[in-house]
């Protein structure tokens, strides 16, 4: 079942006179983890921002649920979790509000129950009524993967979802993505370096300097196993 | 949209209890341009009712377009405001909350604008203040939503706040002359039939300013 | 010879400045009360008419540039407001200087004059934006809002200052209903001012639009380079 649940055509995006993205073909389907690796500055958080809608084409299109993302329903901007190099959490909401807050955008019907399972399964529990400005960079990156994860999109586009974390706090979002990958969510990561998923299907790709290339399975699949051994 | 309107309301609110800075700077301007005010006028203002109306409009256009500024730059910080416009609210419903609660602030900071005006410029306590309130919310709302709608953009440019001012200033000049007009009359202890057009610009400024923003929101959220 | 639309503009336009100048001084009667002083009533009204019509112009192309997102209507409206802010000095300065001997000063809050001030400074305002705001998409977008709302709030704008008294001659349409040039050749001239004037900003305006789309050209040219430069890179 190789339905793409958003694509991109060509993209090209300039900023000003920068071309930063050029000409990116891109399927996100099913089940699928495509992992985008590339230095900074290669256009990773670019390309999220682009395929999310929030960062207009110059040149081509992307296409999320065989529609126009630009013009994308209501119901189907449930669908899609994002997470952004900056939080979006408002520092004077607890935790446990943030999240709250963007259940009910979300339209979560139990909103309180869904933000308590949430701040349980991401550790911050403890934390959960302080503000969120105390928390700690770590924490607050949990916080942003659950914010983005409580909607429980199919569609779930990640940029840098690793950095700062601990490796209980990567092997616990590593655990979350292929929850979400098993239910048939398709799944976007950037990274700056390779990032450990078994049992998945992956597709690698290196950006580099706005273009999008693949950057071979297999090659991918031994430095994975490298990454994990070592 | 109502069920959005209220939490993001809500949200608002609670954000502006712990530490929001919007009402305290509406108070503290709109009492310096006051206190500039009657210096500048001297002592023989005190109880013109003209002197206080205009000194009332400027204090309010003065603190408004910088806490509009300040409300809209809240939703900047962390990209909160992209998470909105991720979320299937309409950006026409993240408009109308915006504008209520920038409004809401500019409500609560008249009422305190208007016991220092009493004070200042040594006015009655009697019901023509209680007149004032309706003139006073009409327009608190054009400026919640001109600034609103504008500050949006210009927040996120250079030397934002100057063009948010020099843009929303004459735009606003309707509501400013009507205002000023009714509230002159309402002080001066003039009926109704004297306050009824000047009511009917403020409400027709504000219709315009709510429909042009709840329309065209979309075209400037990033 | 091809003739270029300019071309025919700059034409047209130098023919009949000269034939409403000549008008203006020789032809028309000079009038009973005011004197010599009212003949710069056929410069005033015709850039009034101008001023006007390039700031709803500029709404306008706001609106289609919203609609459509394409660079030619953005440049559209900021052209035309340009061009119109420069009409609406002309007015504010060619009625100061008929005030001065019939009323007396320069300058009176009269509701007229007012309400071509601040339509004078929401333009001044709309142009600062172009200035300081850096080439951007959002800075357009904005742009085009201002002109929307600054062409809808004019009507309150003139209702308001209403609430003022006014002693701005009413020549056009008087208080009964007829126009107040008692002479024909009067009429003549104005009509033909309007139209040398209207011809005055349509070269005016095309000729910086054409500047501002040469600019949106070499803009998208250098984009062009710059991504095909961005390709070679990366596959290189």
């Amino acid at each position: 079942m190789n339905i793409a649940l958003a694509e991109a055509l060509n993209l090209s995006v300039m900023f000003g006179l920068r071309s930063v993205l050029a000409e990116v073909n891109l399927r996100l389907e099913r089940g699928h983890l495509a992992l985008i690796t590339g230095a900074n500055g290669a256009g990773k958080s670019t390309l999220v921002h682009a395929l999310c809608g929030l960062i207009g084409p110059s040149a081509g299109q992307v296409r999320m649920f065989g529609q126009d993302v630009r013009r994308l329903q209501a119901q189907d901007r449930r669908r899609v979790g994002v997470m952004l190099h900056r939080s979006m959490l408002y520092r004077n909401l607890t935790p446990r509000e943030n999240l709250e807050f963007y259940a009910k955008l979300n339209g979560c019907e139990r909103a309180s129950e869904d933000a308590a399972r949430w701040l349980e399964r991401m550790g911050l529990s403890a934390v959960g009524d302080q503000r969120a400005r105390e928390l700690s960079r770590g924490m607050e990156q949990r916080l942003a993967i659950a914010r983005a994860l409580i909607g429980e999109p199919e569609l779930i586009l990640f940029d840098e979802p690793f950095a700062s974390l601990d490796p209980q706090g990567t092997a616990l979002v590593v655990d979350l993505l292929q929850e979400r990958l098993a239910r048939g969510a398709a799944v976007l990561v950037t990274s700056h370096e390779t990032v450990a998923l078994k049992d998945a299907e992956m597709e690698s790709y290196r950006l580099n300097s706005g273009r999008l290339l693949p950057a071979g399975a297999e090659a991918n699949r031994r430095i994975v196993w490298r990454w994990m051994l070592s | 949209m109502l069920a959005g309107l209220r939490f993001l309301l809500h949200k608002d609110l609670t954000l502006e209890r712990r530490g929001g800075r919007v009402v305290l700077e509406l108070c503290v301007l709109s009492l310096l341009v006051l206190v500039v005010l009657a210096i500048a006028y001297g002592p023989e203002a005190g109880g013109r009712p003209a002197s206080a109306a205009g000194a009332l409009w400027v204090a309010l256009i003065l603190s408004g377009l910088p806490a509009a500024s300040l409300a809209v730059a809240a939703e900047h910080e962390n990209d909160c405001i992209k998470g909105l416009r991720l979320s299937p609210l309409e950006p026409s419903t993240i408009y109308v909350a915006k504008v209520a609660g920038v409004g809401l602030s500019m409500a609560v900071s008249e009422a305190a604008l208007l016991l220092l005006l009493v004070l200042f410029f040594n006015l009655q306590f009697d019901t023509n203040l209680l007149r004032l309130i309706p003139i006073l919310l009409l327009g608190a709302l054009g400026l919640a939503a001109l600034s609103t709608l504008l500050g949006t953009t210009t927040s996120r440019l250079r030397a934002g706040e100057m063009l948010l001012a020099l843009l929303a200033a004459p735009l606003y000049v309707p509501e400013l002359i009507a205002g000023i007009k009714a509230s002159t009359a309402v002080l001066g202890g003039s009926g109704l039939t004297a306050v009824l057009l000047p009511l009917k610009i403020l409400a027709a400024c504000d219709l315009l300013f709510v429909t042009c923003g709840y329309l065209l929101f979309e075209y400037l959220a990033p | 010879m091809r003739l270029s639309p300019s071309t025919v503009f700059a034409a047209v336009t130098c023919t009949l400045v000269p034939v409403a100048l000549f008008m203006v001084f020789v032809y028309v009667p000079t009038e009973a009360d005011q004197g010599i002083v009212q003949r710069i009533f056929y410069f005033h009204v015709p850039c009034a008419w101008a001023a006007f019509m390039g700031f709803g112009l500029s709404a306008i192309a706001g609106g289609l540039y919203l609609f459509f997102a394409q660079q030619l209507w953005d440049d559209i409206g900021y052209a035309a407001a340009e061009v119109g802010m420069l009409f609406c000095t002309l007015v504010l300065i060619t009625g100061s200087l008929w005030a001065k001997p019939i009323w007396g000063t320069w300058w009176t809050w009269d509701s007229r004059l007012t309400t071509t001030f601040i339509l004078w400074l929401l333009y001044s305002g709309y142009l600062m934006l172009r200035v300081i705001g850096e080439d951007s998409e959002q800075v357009a977008r904005l742009a085009a809002v201002v002109a929307i709302i600054a062409v809808l709030d004019i009507p309150l704008i003139v209702i308001s200052v209403r609430l003022w008294r006014t002693i701005h001659p009413a020549v056009l349409i008087t208080r009964s209903g007829e126009h107040g040039l008692e002479d024909p050749r009067m009429v003549q001239t104005l009509l033909v001012s309007m139209v040398a004037v209207t011809l005055l900003y349509a070269w005016l305006f095309w000729l910086r639009l054409k500047t501002l789309r040469v600019k949106s050209r070499i803009y998208q040219l250098r984009q062009t380079l710059a991504s095909a430069q961005v390709t070679e890179d990366a596959t290189s």
